[in-house]
């Protein structure tokens, strides 16, 4: 059994000595009077205190959210007051979305944390009333004269377990803000707040641990230039083995024609890596003139769950590597949050990339208007656009194995709009594609589940609360299309989908886009192909069997 | 659907199978935070499941072991203790002995119905033992398999 378990015995005791909401014992007290309980496996392992040394951040100590005593620094009220204060002059959006709010509730029912959970307090309404109730109490004059009226509260130790624990039981997915008829975006008063609580030490490892290593090397897992480039190269060989096509990926090349960047995860983890071959099957298919960064090898940013400033920090390596590699335009992976980085902050935080152009395809002529901005294509758009221009020679039978579906990842769906680009490359690279129900699509997608730095191993059992409506829409199509491969276009997703299937849906597999498209490419100079890029057999073509031709 | 009754319980489950399912879902709902309702996707599949379940009482199908499987694999990443989880499997009990208290069936026949009803809920609770600690070992190894997989290309060449 897990470490992280507690023992029947202390569950039991534990349930019988203390008061309980399932009980009754709380039913005429105000909602944020509802007790905020840590126990194993409901919170992630904070930050250590070496990589808070290392990124300069505020309060390094060895502490647990277990803990009574959270050791939070002298003065931290004023730190976290005067912090809110700041923002809300810095960030307009902020106010509005803080005085703007009428509590219809059109968001309670919307958020995967509060399906999944039924706390109210993950209703994305209460959520932000945890800031705001805080914000009442020191802000707007009239409210703060009508304190108690307004539901206002003194800003507490219990509040600061409140937050973080509620904070991080929202993955900044953004399907509430669908539904607000304000556009109110919850996403961002996480954003802020768990911005706040990095000020006082209150954090997560699997958020910050990333941040230092990325600091350093510039990828996740802190991984050196050689040991990068040695991993592709071995991918390559992998190509080789399998479809008898040398791909020849370049490192660091100057005056390439694109630099192509993706999240690490695709380097590193399985099963992005397969996605990875995918690239380098179909960059060398069309002859691409590119090259790959060691020191901006990494798509993904999780300064985007710490703070602004780090995110700025992060994503600056982009357009640094752009710049002094002399690249004309920069062609991106599969990715989520890292593609809400670049379509929503990277030009204005990082930009002009003046001395970039606008993108054009250099296959098809394509012009991308929607990149004129960040210099930056994604990778779908790339590939939908050779398809279009009957660019690429497509075997979509090399994946009749497959029974697909497409789960729309949260930031590119409703961070970038995103919707068609990677169903017209699917529909074109498979024959089985059918979609989840219309409400679990598009901009209404459910979130994994593991977003904005929760995938950690110790909050297995929250993840896959939050992530079982998402499960539920795969559990639709798995029985009434047999379906069993979940498509999708992000790293985290790539990362998180394969736990969250094997609890809920066993017998269906994550892969990435470009890992089908890999499989469908019919290559120059191929030997012939037997299984896919993961070894497995696909259907039709054993020796013997039809084959492509 | 075609299936044998093969005890007088099953015949009386099936007479009163919507109310009994209305009543296992609240109790199972009412385990979780105030505001689980009726139309989330957790109730949706407690619904289905709890249907399903109380259908295969009498002959334990496949269709029954998953349905039994589909609901403690719900409950068994929740916030409440095993203990809670487990004991909404108790629950037809109080609901049978109640329908049987309104029937007219004669007393010793009750009495004789109610015994082995009661034992046969006994060994549906030990079974959705066995099915949530399963759950539970899947939730461990699931934290060991995503290590490796993260760490999928450094292990391989540490294999290599």
């Amino acid at each position: 059994m897990s470490k992280y378990l507690p023992k029947l015995s202390e569950l039991k005791k534990e349930f019988d000595e203390k008061p309980s909401v399932l009980k009754g014992d709380y039913s005429p007290r105000e909602w944020w009077n509802l007790p905020v309980e840590f126990r194993d496996g409901n919170w992630c392992f904070p930050a250590k205190p070496e990589v808070l040394d290392d990124l300069g951040f505020a309060n390094p100590r060895k502490w647990a959210a277990t803990d009574e005593d959270w050791q939070l620094p002298s003065g931290w009220q004023k730190t976290i007051s005067d912090g809110l204060h700041s923002r809300l002059r810095k960030y307009r959006s902020l106010k509005l979305f803080l005085d703007a709010c009428v509590r219809c509730g059109a968001c309670a029912d919307k958020c995967h944390f509060f399906l999944g959970t039924g706390d109210p307090k993950n209703m994305p309404v209460v959520r932000a009333e945890l800031l705001r109730s805080v914000y009442r109490n020191d802000f707007p004059l009239v409210e703060k004269i009508l304190k108690g009226f307004s539901g206002s509260r003194k800003l507490t130790e219990e509040v600061v377990k409140e937050w973080h624990m509620y904070f991080h039981q929202c993955t900044e997915c953004r399907r509430c803000s669908v539904f607000c008829p304000f556009g109110i975006d919850t996403a961002e008063i996480t954003i802020m707040v768990r911005e706040l609580l990095n000020l006082i030490g209150v954090n997560n490892n699997w958020i910050l641990g990333p941040v230092s290593n990325c600091n350093r090397t510039g990828n996740h897992l802190g991984i050196e230039p050689h040991t990068f480039v040695q991993n592709i190269n071995s991918l390559a060989e992998d190509i080789e083995d399998l479809t008898g096509v040398t791909v020849e990926p370049t490192f660091n090349r100057k005056g390439a024609e694109v630099l192509f960047i993706t999240p690490s995860g695709d380097v590193f983890g399985d099963p992005g890596v397969y996605t990875m071959m995918g690239y380098l099957l179909l960059f060398h298919h069309i002859g691409l003139d590119y090259t790959i960064s060691t020191y901006a090898s990494e798509g993904g940013n999780f300064g985007l769950f710490t703070s602004n400033d780090m995110m700025k920090k992060l994503n600056a390596k982009m357009y640094h590597e752009a710049k002094r590699l002399g690249v004309k335009w920069i062609l991106g992976g599969e990715c989520g949050h890292m593609w809400r980085v670049v379509h929503q902050y990277m030009n204005t935080m990082n930009g002009p990339a003046d001395f970039l152009e606008q993108p054009v395809s250099p296959i098809t002529g394509t012009r991308f208007s929607n990149a004129a901005a960040t210099k930056m294509v994604h990778i779908a758009e790339f590939t939908a656009d050779l398809i279009h221009h009957n660019k690429l020679k497509l075997d979509p039978k090399r994946n009749d194995h497959l029974r697909t579906t497409f789960h729309d990842s949260c930031n590119v769906a409703r961070g970038m709009g995103m919707f068609e680009e990677p169903r017209y490359v699917l529909r074109n690279v498979c024959n089985s594609f059918h979609e989840m129900p219309e409400n679990t699509i598009r901009e209404k997608t459910f979130c994994c589940g593991s977003g904005s730095g929760l995938n950690a191993e110790e909050y297995m059992d929250i993840r896959m609360r939050g992530g079982f409506p998402r499960a539920h829409a795969v559990r639709y199509v798995k029985e009434r299309h047999k379906v069993d491969s979940l498509v999708t276009i992000c790293a985290i997703d790539r990362a998180s989908l394969p736990p969250l299937m094997r609890y809920w849906n066993p017998g269906v597999s994550v892969y990435g886009l470009h890992e089908l498209v890999g499989n469908a490419l019919v290559m120059q100079g191929e030997k012939k192909r037997t299984t896919d890029l993961r070894e497995n057999d696909m259907a039709g073509f054993e020796d013997g069997g039809d084959d492509e031709e | 659907m075609n299936y044998s009754m093969s005890t007088e319980w099953a015949y009386i489950i099936d007479a009163n199978r919507d109310v009994i399912i209305g009543q296992w879902l609240d109790c199972s709902l009412a385990l979780f935070p105030e505001k689980m309702g009726y139309d989330t996707p957790v109730a949706d599949a407690l619904a289905e499941a709890l249907g399903t379940l109380l259908t295969g009482l009498g002959k334990e199908d496949q269709r029954f072991m998953d349905a039994l499987d589909d609901i403690t694999r719900i409950l068994a990443v929740q916030n409440f203790p095993p203990s809670r989880a487990i004991s909404i499997f108790f629950e037809p009990k109080a609901m049978f002995r109640e329908i049987m208290k309104r029937s007219n069936v004669a007393e010793s026949l009750t009495q004789k119905v109610q015994t082995e009803f009661s034992s046969r809920i006994d060994e549906l609770v030990l079974q959705a033992f066995d099915s949530y600690m399963q759950h539970r070992e899947k939730i461990a190894q699931l934290k060991v398999e995503e290590g490796s997989r993260r760490m999928f290309m450094a292990l391989r060449r540490a294999e290599a």
